[in-house]
């Protein structure tokens, strides 16, 4: 590639990155590459995890320092040596995990650092005309007095993008706004989105759901490793096209699957009821089974009682009535160890507070099973040579993109640390393996290997509890589904007898029909 | 590619070593410029502290591992929990308890083999120790009590039960002197002093600081005990996720605090004092936390933090010594420097440690 990049006039562009490069030891996060937005468009920006998407956002809104490369906004050069520089140039951030203060009113977050000021004192009736009416105009609304902490997921972004809005952004960089969203809050975000865009703001929307990419978009950059490899209006390409270029090779999300005959009942839980954290009752008289080489799915907005059903198999929670029958024997009231020990497989929901320890290394994330077994402790002293060959084993075959395993777990990518989670998961050849959103927040391409991995231990005559808020999750890799709703199952459907909408119909609560335990 | 990113890391990491080091001994003369300036303004030599310390880091090195030897074992009994993101704040009063174990124990002993009577005053030390650092550990599992606070205050009940014991049940009779102390423990149990070092009063409490150290450096890295006090130090919930009790780790790490605190206690109980002596402790657990701080840690560092601040302890008393500078003014110039090295090298630690403990992640 050349030193300069080719300077394209005409269109009015409202952010010209160019030729930006980043260096980090042993990675190039960004390799003379260009981003163009114009004036008035939604561009999106896409990626697998590790391409360099949030490096070039972070670098236009002046988390890190280039090495080199020029930034233009609306023509002329400037200079983003920090986040305040950028809001300063008009440029706002709704970050995937939200900036926000939670024990503050949503107001005093929005007012933050463009404050309304009366007689020395914060102009509260001032700040909440002012916001009301952006609200009002984007039909974005929150209760301008709770405290952040008790707002939905939802409410929490809309709120991001009102304080974006009462900056006065003009251009706005949104970082997978849509991982944390069910379909109808999506929906809502993209009617918001267009409305800005028409008004002649700029957004930058990163993402790596091709779907809502095809939907929403005017252009679309692609990177991959560092490198922009492809650019085109979205008007002239399609999904097949995109996933290719993105992930540099053909992507097949149907894996192909052995036909379904389950056999023997491997998990039978019997009217389980719990308590959530806050002690409110989250699951309530719950039965399912899970059968020898079958994925049941279990469908269901989050927060209807999926984690604390997820919690209660793997011993984590106790629950307050009812039994869990593993292979026969009654489970309920052993250890976390114990039910390992005897093949159960746990991939947490979420992954950053209890599926790995950032701090430490990826080795020590991936002999969390195994450390104290025979043949790599004796008598409490650990055999580190053997559990690092382990770990470096782990780390070949299961593609960990990691130089070594002696790093820090936190130098990993989403797709990379979900891989560990699995390579640690699925190597102790589990008996039942449970999978709570697996596919959260990775890529494309590490996505199809993890799907893989789930069909393969299905196919292995091993069992699956699939857990995933992404209804094409479950469609695609369950042999049975089963709906929750506010802590009950209100629907059990098979494979290819349901789609999308009847799903989403009992997902709301819109239908139930309260199916009796299986065998 | 492997290959080269390792070396830049190794490289990176001995320049951050060595600018970490230059920092400190930075932060070392500009304690003892301030100290220096303090002493001209009250109208001593300014130069007396540098004299104390200088002497003992040479013809009174000897005092200086006097001094190390209980320091170096505080700071491992602070470092042990640290990792596991507990805070053992009640060191003294540990060690309290394993001084008056000892004396207990050293005075039921009088014609016992040397050898086996020295193992059960430090086995009685240690035990007893473990068991005061196991009150606030149970409170913690059971009752989720904030192991900062109830661990200093546990200080307050072990001094004053010190206090009871050598003016009450186990007070001196014999001499007739008005002492607050307990009689003098005989001689089989007496710890011996390094002979090459007399007259000082440095012991073989030394070795087995260096013997501890290098004991918990290994538990650290080799065992399935250090890999669990790792992994709930860094997310207590992943180690639960995994099948690792915390709250057994937790049990775990403060008995192991409080018997090498109990170590602390026995040494200078059968070393140095030869009786227990009420308020025979100048706050070596409070020494510890910043031997610790200032050592990142890390257990071999420990050993060369504690060296430090034993130096400068002494280096207090050898000021004393040579020149006209009253205690209290000595007192006051070692608190300078303490101040102002762990102002920069701890304290901003020791404020995120408190922070965090007081979110309670460990729960």
């Amino acid at each position: 590639m050349s030193g300069r990049a080719e300077h394209r006039t005409g269109a009015a562009y409202a952010v010209e990155m160019l030729n930006i490069r980043k260096e980090y030891p042993g990675v190039v996060a960004a390799d003379d590459a260009s981003l163009y937005v114009k004036e008035g468009e939604i561009h999106g920006l896409i990626g697998e995890n590790g391409a360099g998407k949030s490096t070039m956002m972070n670098i236009l809104y002046g988390m890190i320092k280039p090495d080199r490369g020029i930034i233009r906004l609306y023509g002329r050069d400037v200079v983003i040596g920090s986040p305040r520089m950028a809001i300063e140039h008009g440029i706002s951030m709704v970050h995937q995990h939200f900036m926000l203060m939670p024990n503050m009113s949503v107001l005093r977050n929005v007012i933050l650092g463009r404050t309304p000021v009366r007689r020395g004192l914060i102009d509260v009736a001032a700040a909440k005309t002012a916001i009301g009416a952006i609200m009002e105009e984007y039909d974005l609304h929150v209760d301008l007095d709770s405290n952040v902490y008790q707002l939905s997921v939802g409410e929490k972004q809309r709120v991001e993008i009102i304080k974006a809005l009462y900056r006065e952004s003009r251009i706005l960089i949104l970082d997978e706004p849509t991982a944390v969203l069910t379909p109808s809050e999506t929906n809502k975000l993209m009617e918001v989105l267009t409305k800005l865009k028409n008004q002649g703001r700029s957004l930058i929307f990163i993402t790596h759901k091709l779907r809502e990419v095809m939907a929403l978009t005017d252009n679309i950059t692609v990177m991959r490793r560092g490198v922009v490899t492809g650019r085109t209006p979205k008007s002239e390409t399609e999904i097949s096209a995109l996933s290719t270029v993105m992930v540099g090779r053909e992507v097949d999300l149907e894996i192909p699957r052995k036909p379904y005959r389950p056999g023997e009942c491997v998990l039978d839980a019997r009217g389980i009821s719990a308590l959530n954290s806050r002690g409110l009752p989250a699951l309530r008289d719950v039965s399912l089974t899970v059968n020898r080489s079958e994925i049941v799915g279990i469908a269901g907005v989050e927060g209807n009682g999926q984690s604390e059903l997820v919690e209660v198999i793997a011993g984590m929670l106790s629950p307050t009535s009812g039994s869990v029958i593993y292979k026969g024997t009654d489970i309920t009231g052993t250890s976390v160890r114990y039910r390992r020990e005897n093949g159960i497989s746990h991939v947490p929901e979420d992954r950053l507070r209890r599926g790995v320890a950032k701090t430490c290394t990826v080795s020590d994330n991936l002999i969390l099973n195994r450390y104290y077994q025979k043949g790599y402790a004796k008598m409490g002293i650990i055999d580190n040579r053997k559990l690092r060959d382990l770990s470096e084993r782990l780390r070949e075959e299961f593609a960990i993109k990691t130089p070594d395993t002696g790093y820090k777990l936190s130098t990993l990518s989403g797709g990379n640390m979900q891989k560990v989670v699995f390579a640690r998961e699925t190597q102790m050849i589990p008996d039942l393996l449970i999978a709570a959103q697996p596919s959260r927040g990775i890529d494309i391409g590490a996505m199809e290997y993890i799907h893989g991995q789930i069909i393969a231990v299905r196919d292995s005559g091993r069992s699956v509890l699939l857990v995933s808020a992404e209804l094409d999750e479950i469609l695609s890799l369950s042999d049975r589904i089963l709906v929750m709703y506010e802590g009950r199952i209100v629907a059990r459907l098979p494979r290819g007898e349901t789609d999308e909408r009847e799903i989403g119909e009992y997902m709301m609560g819109a239908r139930s029909k309260d199916g009796e335990a299986c065998a | 590619m492997e290959r080269r990113v390792r070396d830049w890391l190794a490289a990176a990491e001995m320049r951050e070593s060595l600018e970490i080091s230059a920092r400190r001994i930075g932060m070392i003369i500009l304690a003892l410029l301030f100290a220096a300036i303090f002493l001209k303004v009250s109208g001593y030599p300014p130069s007396a502290v540098v004299r104390g310390i200088f002497l003992s880091l040479t013809r009174d090195a000897a005092g200086t591992v006097r001094w190390a030897t209980p320091l170096i074992l505080s700071g491992l009994a602070v470092c042990v929990t640290y990792k596991a993101e507990i805070y053992n704040l009640g060191v003294d009063g540990q060690l309290y308890m394993g001084a008056a174990a000892a004396t207990v124990v050293a005075l039921l002993l009088p014609d016992a083999d040397p050898f086996l009577s020295r193992v059960a005053v430090f086995a009685a030390a240690m035990a007893a120790g473990m068991l005061f650092a196991l009150i606030p550990a149970l409170l913690k599992v059971y009752l989720d009590t904030n192991e900062v606070v109830s661990t200093m205050l546990l200080n307050f009940i072990a001094a004053l039960y010190v206090d009871y014991l050598v003016t009450g049940p186990l007070r001196d009779t014999s001499t007739g002197a008005n002492l607050n102390a307990s009689p003098i423990i005989p001689r089989n149990t007496w710890l011996p002093r390094i002979s090459y070092l007399a007259p000082s009063s440095a012991n073989v409490g030394f070795y087995i600081a260096l013997i501890a150290a290098v004991a918990i450096a290994f538990m650290f890295k080799k065992t399935t005990l250090g890999y669990e006090i790792k992994i709930v130090g860094a997310n207590s919930r992943f180690a639960s996720y995994g099948g690792i009790r915390p709250q057994r780790t937790t049990l775990q790490v403060m008995g192991l605090s409080g018997a090498i605190a109990g170590i602390v206690g026995a040494v200078e109980v059968s070393a140095v004092q030869h009786r227990l002596l009420a308020g025979f402790n100048p706050d070596f657990g409070f020494d510890g936390i910043v031997v610790s701080l200032l050592a990142n840690h890390n257990p071999a560092g420990v050993v060369f933090s504690g060296l430090f601040f034993g130096a400068l302890k002494n280096g207090g008393a050898n000021m004393e010594r040579i020149t006209d500078v009253p205690s209290a003014v000595t007192k006051i110039v070692m608190a300078i420097i303490i101040l102002t090295i762990s102002a920069r090298a701890a304290l901003p630690k020791l404020r995120q440690m408190l922070k965090r403990s007081a979110r309670g992640d460990n729960a």
